[in-house]
């Protein structure tokens, strides 16, 4: 479905991505592992260009995104993606964030749209908020509903870019379990994360980056309880 | 007391003047007015296109000439332009007319700088997060930045109306009879430095307090509405 090749990316001088090959197979949920610095949340958002390769491609779909008459657009609408930050469009309400898109870009009509904000809000919880605006929402909340917006363009792939490092402990677990689901169902996703233990469990495939590479890669099993690097040991010692 | 009302009867009234002050403050008002008219347009597309233009390698060289433009009209004494425009490059034209002109190019240049400003401290993560849904750059900054934007914006916009109402106070170099120079050739004429002179502060004070109390009211507007 994605197949990154020799992916290089340079901020002038610094380079945080140090040619990274890897292919995500539709129905993946794979995780991105690393310390900080390591170019995780740079690779996540070279995957939907919004960081610019230096070199190096990404075939999304049979079409390569690095190509120049490509229409990026076009591919961002099948490649949904969550922040940190959420952020949310802080001057529409709920319902509002998660129709916009559709209703512009697909030209979905009004009353289609909101039917299925509806049905997605009602299955993240989230129902009875759909005419707030996002400021009288938690960070769980928040970022439930980010996820939404994302779903609501049909993607075909979901981008997460440390999506509960900015929620309150007690949050993490709301937001987990709805990306929980959302594997479950079989979407393709992507996840750059701090919480190993929902790498370890829900994803099928791990990759550990550090300094712009790819240092080991496998099945949560072979990653968690089988490193062979002593990069990643050390690592692991530090976060589990 | 009744001294002073003999006084400003002898000076405004019996003397007809009056009528020229009238004419005078009318000036005012329609080359301001004029002047924010095109200082909003073209303020707002050079903003704009400053903006939209910063990622796209193609728009680079008319990028450089905005800010170029920006940078020379702001470098530039008001007065000066005037002359170079109402002695050079529209000779033909009347003053009124090049002043409305000269004034809404000033001021487009600092509000072109507002809005950008306006723009740029809306949250990063905005643009991206439309982005991300398949928006293009145009469509988040009419959907998601603008509205956002406009917030901080508006206050700034009032200001740059303040100044520019009181800048027109210099039409006068160029033939057109303002409000200040309505006062000041009263003053020529009948000798009475003080009350023409009086007059017309007074009146662009009166203005500048109406105008700064129709922000706040806006502002507080704003503030009620913002759901953030």
């Amino acid at each position: 479905m994605i197949n990154v090749k020799d992916l290089h990316k340079n901020f002038e001088d610094l380079e945080v991505l140090r040619g990274v090959s890897v292919e995500i197979e539709k129905g993946d949920v794979m995780c991105v592992i690393g310390p900080s610095g390591s170019g995780k949340s740079t690779f996540l958002r070279c995957l939907n260009l919004l960081e610019k390769p230096s070199s190096g491609q990404i075939i999304f779909e049979g079409d390569d995104l690095t190509g120049k008459d490509i229409d990026l657009d076009q591919h961002r609408q099948k490649m949904g993606m969550v922040f940190q930050q959420f952020n949310l469009f802080p001057h529409m309400t709920v319902l509002g964030n998660l129709t916009c898109a559709p209703m512009m870009l697909k030209k979905t009509p009004k009353d289609v749209a909101e039917k299925k904000a509806m049905e997605l809000l009602e299955r993240v919880g989230l129902a009875d908020k759909a005419n707030e605006y996002p400021n009288t929402l938690s960070g769980g909340q928040k970022q439930r509903v980010a996820i939404v917006r994302a779903l609501c363009m049909e993607p075909d792939v979901m981008l997460f870019d440390e999506p509960t490092s900015a929620l309150d402990p007690e949050m993490v677990g709301e937001v987990l379990e709805v990306m929980k689901e959302l594997a479950a169902d079989g979407m393709t996703m992507v996840v750059v994360t701090h919480e190993m233990g929902f790498a370890r469990e829900v994803s099928n495939r791990v990759i550990f980056l550090d300094e712009g590479v790819i240092v080991e890669q496998g099945t949560p099993d072979e990653i968690f309880n089988h490193p062979q690097s002593d990069r990643l040991k050390s690592f692991l010692a530090k976060v589990l | 007391m009744s001294a002073w009302f003999a006084k400003l009867n002898e000076t405004f009234i019996a003397s007809g003047y009056y009528r020229l002050m009238l004419d005078g403050f009318k000036n005012t008002i329609i080359i301001t007015l004029g002047a924010l008219a095109i200082s909003i347009v073209l303020g707002s597309l050079i903003a704009v296109i400053r903006y939209l233009g910063e990622d796209v390698p193609a728009m680079k060289p008319i990028v450089k000439v905005l800010t170029f433009y920006v940078n020379v009209i702001r470098g530039i004494p008001v007065v000066v332009l005037l002359l170079i425009f109402y002695f050079v490059i529209m000779k033909a034209s009347e003053g009124l007319v090049v002043g409305i002109i000269t004034f809404g190019i000033n001021s487009s240049a600092y509000m072109s700088e507002l809005i950008r400003g306006g723009i740029n401290s809306v949250d990063k993560g905005q643009m991206e997060a439309g982005r991300s849904l398949g928006m293009s750059r145009l469509q988040c900054t009419r959907r998601i930045i603008f509205p956002q934007a406009i917030r901080y914006i508006l206050p700034a916009v009032g200001n740059e109306l303040i100044a520019l109402l009181k800048e027109t106070s210099v039409a006068g170099y160029v033939a057109v009879v303002d409000l200040t120079r309505a006062g000041n050739l009263v003053r020529n004429n009948t000798y009475d430095a003080v009350n023409p002179l009086l007059l017309v502060a007074i009146t662009y004070l009166i203005m500048v307090f109406g105008l700064d109390a129709l922000l706040r009211k806006m502002e507080r507007r704003l503030a009620r509405n913002d759901k953030r």
